[in-house]
C-alpha cells in the first residue's frame, strides 16, 4: 500500500514537472524563438505579478507569447484534460477498456452540428456559432442513443454501445450527405474542423471552453468513488446500494458535455481519450479518485506535447494536432490490442 | 419486540416472471436470525431468480418480501444495502482493482456521496479480509488471484457490508473441495454470531453437512423446506431432480449421504430376492440388485454390521439380530419364512460362527439358491467343522448353483436378471 501511494505521488510530481516544461517550450518555441527568460517575463507581466520588472521585451515577443501561443496552449490543456478524463469515465461506465467518448455518438453528433453550421454559412457571422451547433449536435446524439437503449429504467451496456454505433453511422451518413452539396470553400472549412487543430485559437476560445471543461472535470473527479463501484458491474453496484441508472446517466451527461465542449473549440481529436487513461492506469492503478486527476494532467500534457512537436517538426508548415495524436496513439492502441490477444484480455 | 420482528426475511407468495415465463411461483417462507439456509435444486429451478427477487433486484409478479419488517421494494437503495448483502454468481472485476479496493466497496452504503472511506472503514475491511484469510492479498489485483482467493475476496466484501442478512449465489461454484468447505465453514461461523445466511448450493451433500435448513426448489416452486434430514428424502430427490437415490447417515463421516444411480426396469414386475449376509459380505450384491429394482429382503443381519447398514440405507426389509449374540429362535423362524417366500435366495460368502450358523441352516428352505463362494468354506468355518459339513451338504442340493461374487455381479450386469 505504502509503496503504491508513494509511486502515486511520484507520478503526479513527474506529470506536474513535465507539464510545466512542455508549457514553457510550447510558449517559447516556434518560428519566432522567444528565450526562456523573456517567455517567463511576458507571462509574469501579463498576469500583473511582481518580478522580471527590468526585463526588456519587444512588442513582438509579447504579442507572440501572450496573444498567439498562450491561448493555443491553454486550449490544448483544456481539451486534453477534457478528453482524457471523459475517456477514463466512459471506460469505467461501460466497464470496457476500449470505450471512448466517440462510441456513444458524441463525435458524430458534433460533426453533424458543425457541418450544418458551415452549410448555413453561419461560421462567417460569429465565432460561437460552430461550437454551439457542435455542442447541440453532440448532446442530441447522445440523448437519442441513451433513449434508444433505455428500457424498463435500465440501460444495458451492450445495447447502449450498439445504439451508439448505429446512431453514429446514421449521423455520419447525414454529414456526408450535406457535404456533397457544399461548395469547395465550405468543404475546406469543414475539413479543417474535422481534422482537429489548435492553430488560430484565440482567448475567446479559452473563455468558451474553460467554464464547461473545468466544471465538468471537477464534477467527474467528485463522482470518482461512485465510478469505482459502478465499474464492478450493475448487479454489484446495486447490491451495495448505488442507484445505478442515475449515476450512469449523470456520468454520461457530464462527460458528454465536457467532451463536446472540447470538440467544439478544437475539432475532433482522436485517441487522447483512449490512450491516456490506459497509460495512466498502468502507472497508478484503476482507482478513479487518483486516475481522473492524473488523466486531466496527462491529457493536457499529451495534447500540448503533440501540438508543439507538430509545430516544430517541418517548419514553416504545421502538422495539425489531430493528426499527431492519431500518429502516436494508433500504434500504441494496436500494440495494446496485440498484447491483449496474447495475454487473453485487456485490463 | 413483536414476534414478527424476529424474522430476518419473510417471503410471502413470491412469484417472478421474466417476459411471459413464470420463473418463480408462489414461494413463501420465513428465515429467522442465525439460520443458515441452503437453497438447493436442479439447474433452471429458479434459485438465482428467487434470490435476486428477494434482494429486490427483480420486480415481483405477485407477493411480498420483507427484510426485518421492511418491504424490500420500498426500502431506499442504501438502507436495503445496510440490511442485506448479496454476492452474485459471477463478478467481473476488471481494470486491475486490488482486493482491498474491492472489499472497501462493501462500505459504500455507509458513506455519504461526497465522503471517502475513513480509517475505520479500512479497519473493518481489513478485519474481514483477515477472517477469510486474504489479508496478504490486499494490494494484489483481483484479476490476478486464483478462483478460491477471488471468492474469499468477494465474501470479505459482502461481510464488510456488515448486514444482518447475507445472500450468496453459488459462492462455491468451480472451486476445489477444500475451498468449498471453507466457504461453508465461514458461513457457519457468521450464523453463530446471529446473522442469517441464504446460500444457493450446487452440492447437496455439502449443503446438508453445513446448513441448518434446506429449501429444495424445483420448477420455481418449493418442494420441501426444513432441516436437511427431512428435506433430503428419496421421494423429494426424485420429485425435484428425477433422481433415483438412497439417503443414509454415513457412519464414517457422520453426515447425511446420498447414493444415486440410474434406474433400470420397473419395480413392480421384478421378482423378490432374499439375501443371507453378514460381516459385510453382501453389500455389493444388495446394491446391484437394489439398483435393478428387485424387491429385496435380507436376514439375519446383526446390528452394527455393515450389511445391516447397507440394508437400512436402501430400505430393505431385513431380519435384524442383536450384535455379538446368537440368533434367537424367533429371529430364525422369521428368517425362514422370508426365505421360503422369496423367488430366489442368495447366500453370501460369509464366515460362520456359533452365533450365525442358523443362517446356513435356513438356506435349506430356499426354493432356488445361489451360493456365493469366493473363499473355501474351510477358511470361513469357526464352528469347529459343523458349518463346513452343513455347507457341503447344502451345495449338493438340486436347487443350488455355486458361483463367485464376481460371476454373480457380472451375470446381473449382463442379463439384467438374477435368475
Amino acid at each position: 500500500m505504502k509503496n503504491r501511494r508513494k509511486s502515486k505521488g511520484l507520478v503526479f510530481a513527474i506529470l506536474g514537472i513535465l507539464l510545466a516544461v512542455i508549457i514553457l517550450v510550447s510558449l517559447g518555441a516556434g518560428q519566432v524563438e522567444v528565450p526562456l527568460t523573456a517567455t517567463l517575463a511576458v507571462v509574469v507581466q501579463q498576469l500583473g505579478l511582481p518580478g522580471f520588472a527590468g526585463a526588456e521585451l519587444t512588442p513582438e515577443q509579447t504579442a507572440v507569447v501572450w496573444h498567439i501561443r498562450m491561448p493555443r496552449t491553454l486550449v490544448g490543456l483544456l481539451v486534453g484534460a477534457a478528453l482524457g478524463v471523459s475517456g477514463a469515465v466512459m471506460q469505467g461506465v461501460f466497464s470496457n477498456p476500449l470505450a471512448d467518448p466517440g462510441i456513444i455518438g458524441v463525435s458524430a453528433g458534433a460533426s453533424l452540428g458543425a457541418v450544418i453550421a458551415v452549410a448555413l454559412g453561419l461560421t462567417a457571422n460569429g465565432l460561437y456559432y460552430m461550437p454551439l451547433f457542435a455542442l447541440t449536435g453532440a448532446l442530441l446524439a447522445v440523448g437519442l442513443t441513451v433513449t434508444l437503449a433505455m428500457r424498463d429504467g435500465k440501460i444495458p451496456v451492450m445495447t447502449l454501445l450498439l445504439a451508439g454505433v448505429a446512431i453514429s453511422m446514421l449521423l455520419g451518413a447525414m454529414t456526408s450527405g450535406i457535404l456533397t452539396f457544399m461548395n469547395e470553400y465550405r468543404l475546406r472549412e469543414f475539413l479543417f474542423w474535422m481534422v482537429g487543430g489548435l492553430d488560430y485559437r484565440r482567448w475567446e476560445h479559452v473563455f468558451l471552453a474553460v467554464g464547461p471543461v473545468m466544471i465538468g472535470v471537477i464534477i467527474l473527479c467528485f463522482l470518482a468513488r461512485h465510478l469505482n463501484i459502478l465499474v464492478l458491474g450493475e448487479q454489484e453496484a446495486r447490491s451495495v446500494g448505488l442507484p445505478v441508472v442515475i449515476f450512469r446517466l449523470l456520468l454520461l451527461f457530464v462527460s458528454t458535455v465536457t467532451t463536446a465542449t472540447a470538440v467544439c473549440v478544437s475539432g475532433s481529436i482522436g485517441f487522447v481519450g483512449l490512450v491516456v487513461p490506459h497509460i495512466i492506469r498502468l502507472l497508478i492503478g484503476p482507482d478513479h479518485r487518483v486516475l481522473l486527476p492524473a488523466c486531466a494532467l496527462a491529457g493536457g500534457l499529451f495534447l500540448v506535447g503533440c501540438d508543439t512537436v507538430g509545430r516544430l517538426l517541418i517548419p514553416p508548415a504545421e502538422i495539425r494536432v489531430g493528426i499527431m495524436t492519431a500518429l502516436t496513439g494508433a500504434p500504441y492502441f494496436l500494440y495494446l490490442l496485440r498484447r491483449a490477444q496474447k495475454g487473453g484480455g485487456l485490463s | 419486540m413483536t414476534r414478527a420482528n424476529q424474522y430476518a426475511l419473510v417471503s410471502e407468495g413470491v412469484s417472478v416472471k421474466i417476459g411471459e415465463r413464470t420463473i418463480v411461483h408462489n414461494c413463501g417462507f420465513r428465515v429467522g436470525r442465525g439460520e443458515f439456509v441452503g437453497i438447493i435444486g436442479p439447474n433452471g429451478a429458479g434459485k438465482s431468480t428467487l434470490l435476486k427477487s428477494l434482494r429486490g433486484m427483480l420486480p415481483l409478479a405477485s407477493g411480498q418480501v420483507s427484510v426485518f419488517n421492511h418491504p424490500i421494494h420500498s426500502l431506499g437503495d442504501k438502507k436495503a444495502a445496510r440490511l442485506v448483502a448479496y454476492m452474485q454468481q459471477e463478478v467481473n472485476v476488471g481494470f486491475g482493482f486490488t482486493a482491498l479496493e474491492v472489499v472497501l466497496a462493501g462500505r459504500y452504503p455507509y458513506l455519504k456521496w461526497w465522503q471517502n472511506e475513513t480509517e475505520e472503514d479500512r479497519h473493518i475491511a481489513k478485519k474481514y479480509m483477515t477472517f477469510t484469510g486474504i489479508e496478504a492479498l490486499a494490494d494484489k489485483p483481483v484479476n490476478q488471484v486464483s478462483g478460491g482467493e477471488r471468492q474469499r475476496i468477494l465474501l470479505a466484501k459482502v461481510l464488510a457490508q456488515e448486514t444482518p442478512l447475507i445472500f450468496l449465489d453459488e459462492p462455491t461454484a468451480s472451486l476445489d473441495l477444500v475451498y468449498q468447505e471453507e466457504i461453508f465453514r465461514y458461513c457457519q461461523t457468521i450464523c453463530k454470531e446471529g446473522k442469517s445466511v441464504l446460500l444457493i448450493a450446487h452440492d447437496i451433500k455439502l449443503a446438508a453437512k453445513f446448513c441448518s435448513r434446506l429449501i429444495l426448489l424445483a420448477d420455481g416452486q418449493i418442494v420441501a423446506d426444513g432441516i436437511p434430514r427431512d428435506v433430503l428424502t428419496v421421494d423429494n430427490l426424485e420429485k425435484a431432480y428425477g433422481l433415483h437415490s438412497a439417503v443414509f447417515l454415513n457412519k464414517v463421516t457422520g453426515n447425511l449421504d446420498i447414493h444415486t444411480y440410474a434406474a433400470a426396469g420397473n419395480t413392480t414386475s421384478q421378482s423378490t430376492v432374499h439375501i443371507i449376509g453378514g460381516g459385510g459380505s453382501t453389500g455389493d450384491i444388495m446394491r446391484s440388485l437394489y439398483e435393478r429394482c428387485y424387491r429385496l429382503t435380507a436376514g439375519v443381519l446383526q446390528a452394527g454390521d455393515t450389511d445391516a447398514d447397507v440394508a437400512t440405507a436402501f430400505g430393505i426389509d431385513f431380519v435384524a439380530g442383536q450384535a455379538f449374540s446368537t440368533i434367537t429362535d424367533q429371529q430364525a423362524q422369521q428368517h425362514q419364512r422370508k426365505i421360503a417366500s422369496a423367488d430366489l435366495v442368495v447366500l453370501g460368502n460369509l464366515c460362520y460362527g456359533k452365533q450365525n450358523v442358523v443362517n446356513l441352516k435356513a438356506a435349506f428352505f430356499a426354493p432356488k439358491l445361489i451360493v456365493i463362494e469366493d473363499t473355501p468354506i474351510a477358511e470361513r468355518d469357526f464352528t469347529g467343522g459343523e458349518a463346513a459339513q452343513l455347507y457341503r451338504k447344502l451345495v449338493q442340493q438340486q436347487q443350488v448353483t455355486v458361483m463367485t461374487s464376481m460371476q454373480f455381479l457380472a451375470k446381473i450386469e449382463k442379463n439384467g436378471s438374477a435368475d
